[in-house]
């Protein structure tokens, strides 16, 4: 469906560079990074509002590099909405429907939860409902992509989860790819097939999101998704020593690095390594505690009270970095 | 040839053509730069009165932002502000002549021109102030407050942040009033006081001088001189209002400040025209002065001339805008070009004008008032359909296109029906100004094609002085409708 072949676009040392992927019919990928790593101008890229300096833009066997925006057949939905403030809800979709229909456009507002409001002007519309309007609009256009860029990051967390959820399925229904831009490694791991992680204009890791999550390839990519506890150690022929206890790791041989682990990742055992409760967190339906290590702090998922002492060995092989330059 | 290249060529000979009036009058006037000795102790004058003037109103104006500003005055209030400044200067100068009059005082000279200066500039300066004052002070303010620094250390703390914004509304001030020709040509003149407009003004049509064109340019020369420096301090300030509620209980000398100012700026130069307008001013007798004032005959001309003036300098410059609002690069090279004719004082463009047209049949003609019109308020019109762009408008626009919109399409269906406002704004700003202007026409105007401002100032000059307050009445109230329009950032 889409497809990068080594695209760059250089804003002196930011934008993107060297940028390959490739999107089947349906699917969805989310696009994760900081701010800065270049995730919107990939976005822009593609969508026809910048042109790269290097490398080359399908969609669909089209090379559409050189193509002006409105001749891509894409939708956009973005974060602020970008609705037009003079046309009620129903003239959003027949102004971009190739054959306006009004049914068709009052059952696709209804699909997205708009039923009866139709004739509201965006003013009129409250922030969710805007935002199901931008993503009507995006359907009734039907796009041969779907670009997002952050849709749900202006909303409260109950109406951004409701809605990803909703959007998400509806994609799905609907059989439309997407490109999905977002920060939030929740939004990504709810609604993408795959996962591309950006870095410094560069995507470092594209795989499925658990893969992503469990199995990050670089410590950028393993930030991403958060929950992160990294501590400074030595390798040794692939060995990390840690107040006598020896851990197979994988990612460095020798040298120093940070040993990168998951709040989950380390579980209570009898032969583990020894650490002492030092707070308690009430975490979303878990219980999350700050731990000493003796080699460092850490965070981890444990049924434990202050003050308390556990035993903690790593569920599987963890992973240690380079520290970066 | 290279499209850069040839895009490059077409702004330079824009940018050229645009400022050849210009450079004619420079040129014009450094072949009679003899003359300028003689005239050095007016341009002093001149000088001297702009920045004194400019200090006057950035203390009224800045002092009432101030008070606005502590006291979070709702925005409502500006309305008491905003009439001084939308009357024309000549007829706000004719209101305080008689209004003085009235109580026994000579208002011509210095003075008198000080006093209308402020009472219709410190409104701008009010507008260039309170915004910078609600963006840059009000976290510093609250900031001071918090942790108790007080007296000199809170000025020290304050001003540097606001002296940008205050060096920006003085070149913008300076640069009005030294290019104000309307007020010292009311009040200046006739007790022979100049200033290098009305001293302009008065060689072009002296007929002791043995070259007038010559000795006007060269006056304009040293006008330009003078205002160019104030061309880089003039860019307006601008910020958001803060939420916070500063000091309410202000609020009282605020509001009190403001009916004040209005009653000085507004109420007595109205009451002053009203009176020599409706009164009989031997008898007392109500006998308004409408009718016998719209019976002569260059009034009639020049209510005809202006009216048809401003409706085809309007409806050119609007054909502009919609014609360059989807092309909002060219348009803000453009607006920039012309910006020069909008901030420069009048007196330039008029006197280049007729260097330029004189040996053309333009010259002497109605046209020639129109192309200064066009020329003096396109980047007016401009900054009108630019404000709207910046407000989005043209990313609408880019999403209309992403979804597929052809160009025209997206341009008909949201760009147009959004920038309406924005139209409006510049159709209302731009027709009134037409409708009152007097700086380009008395130096422009010929036999026939005479405007009602130069109607006024004839009438002036010929002792009609209740037709001359009939007239200035009618323009006040043609000026306040601009209180209706919806001013979306353009002024």
């Amino acid at each position: 469906m889409l497809r990068l072949e080594n695209v760059s676009k250089s804003f002196g040392k930011a934008g993107v560079f060297d940028a390959c992927l490739r999107l089947e019919p349906g699917e969805i990928v989310a696009v994760l990074g900081a701010s800065g790593s270049g995730k919107t101008t990939l976005l822009n890229l593609v969508a026809g509002l910048l042109t790269p300096d290097a490398g080359r833009i399908f969609l669909g066997p089209d090379d559409v590099t050189q193509q002006p925006p409105e001749k891509r057949g894409l939708a956009y939905v973005f974060q602020d909405h970008a609705l037009w403030p003079h046309l009620s809800a129903l003239d959003h979709l027949l102004l971009v429907m190739k054959n306006p229909h009004r049914a068709h456009a009052l059952e696709l507002l209804s699909r997205v939860g708009l039923a009866g409001l139709d004739t509201r002007k965006p003013h009129q519309l409250s922030g969710g409902q805007k935002q199901r309007v931008a993503l009507a609009r995006a359907l009734a256009a039907r796009p041969r992509l779907l670009l997002l860029d952050e849709p749900y990051s202006a909303l409260d967390p109950v109406l951004r989860e409701e809605l990803r959820l909703e959007v998400a399925s509806l994609l799905r229904a609907e059989g439309v790819s997407a490109l999905h831009v977002t920060h939030d490694p929740d939004e990504a791991l709810a609604v993408a097939d795959r996962v591309a992680v950006m870095e410094a204009g560069r995507i470092v890791q594209l795989d499925t999101p658990t893969r992503v999550y469990a199995q990050p390839q670089t410590l950028s990519a393993a930030r991403a998704f958060g929950r992160l506890n990294l501590l400074p150690v030595q390798v040794q022929d692939g060995l990390v020593h840690l107040n006598g206890q020896t851990w197979p790791v994988e990612g460095l041989q020798n040298g120093a690095g940070l040993l990168a682990f998951r709040y989950e990742d380390l579980q209570p055992g009898p032969q583990g390594l020894p650490a002492k409760v030092l707070a308690v967190y009430g975490g979303r339906g878990e219980r999350l505690c700050r731990v000493d290590l003796g080699a460092g702090e850490a965070v981890v998922k444990l049924h434990a009270e202050p003050g308390e002492q556990v035993w903690l060995t790593p569920l599987g092989r963890l992973r240690v970095f380079e520290v970066p330059g | 040839m290279n499209p850069h290249r040839s895009l490059g060529a077409f702004w330079l000979l824009l940018s050229l053509g645009a400022a050849l009036p210009l450079l004619v009058l420079a040129w014009r006037g450094l072949g009679d730069v003899a003359i300028l000795p003689k005239v050095l102790d007016l341009a002093g004058v001149s000088l001297l009165l702009a920045l004194a003037g400019s200090l006057l109103c950035l203390a009224v104006g800045g002092g009432l932002a101030w008070l606005a500003f502590r006291a979070r005055l709702h925005p409502g209030w500006d309305a008491l502000l905003l009439p001084a400044y939308l009357v024309p200067p000549f007829v706000g100068a004719l209101g305080f002549l008689y209004a003085l009059q009235l109580v026994g005082l000579q208002p011509y000279g210095v003075g008198g021109i000080l006093l209308a200066w402020t009472a219709h500039y410190a409104p701008i300066a009010y507008l260039l102030l309170r915004p910078a004052l609600e963006s840059k002070l009000a976290p510093l303010l609250i900031a001071s407050e918090v942790h108790g620094v007080t007296g000199w250390r809170r000025v020290r703390a304050l001003l540097p942040p606001l002296f940008p914004a205050l060096v920006a509304a003085f070149g913008a001030l300076y640069l009005t009033l030294l290019g104000n020709f309307g007020v010292p040509a009311v009040l200046g003149l006739p007790a022979q006081v100049y200033t290098l407009p009305t001293l302009a003004y008065a060689r072009l049509f002296s007929p002791a001088s043995p070259d007038p064109l010559g000795e006007a340019a060269a006056i304009g020369l040293l006008l330009g001189l003078l205002a160019v420096p104030a061309l880089l301090l003039s860019s307006q300030p601008s910020g958001e209002p803060s939420p916070r509620p500063l000091r309410p209980r202000l609020v009282w000398a605020a509001r009190i400040g403001f009916a004040l100012f209005a009653l000085a700026a507004v109420a007595f130069p109205l009451v002053g025209l009203m009176r020599r307008a409706l009164f009989n001013t031997f008898t007392g007798a109500f006998q308004p002065a409408f009718a016998t004032a719209l019976e002569l005959p260059l009034v009639r001309q020049g209510l005809t001339n202006s009216v048809l003036q401003a409706l085809l300098a309007t409806g050119m410059l609007l054909l502009l805008g919609l014609l360059m609002a989807p092309q909002p690069a060219a348009l803000r090279r453009l607006r920039q070009v012309l910006d020069l004719h909008y901030l420069l004082p009048g007196t330039l463009l008029a006197l280049g004008l007729i260097l330029l047209l004189a040996p053309t049949p333009l010259y002497a003609t109605p046209w020639i008032l129109l192309l200064a019109y066009l020329l003096n308020f396109a980047a007016l019109m401009l900054r009108a359909m630019e404000a709207g762009l910046e407000a989005g408008i043209e990313r609408l626009v880019e999403v209309g296109r992403l979804f597929g919109l052809r160009r025209r399409q997206a341009w008909w269906k949201i760009g147009f029906p959004l920038m309406r406002p924005y139209l409006a704004a510049g159709v209302f700003l731009v027709l009134p100004l037409c409708l009152a202007e007097l700086t380009l026409s008395a130096m422009l105007y010929a036999p026939g094609s005479e405007t009602l401002g130069v109607a006024v100032l004839s009438a002036l000059n010929g002792g009609l002085f209740r037709e001359a307050a009939a007239i200035g009445l009618m323009l006040m109230a043609l000026s306040l409708l601009l209180l209706w329009v919806p001013r979306r950032g353009v002024v």
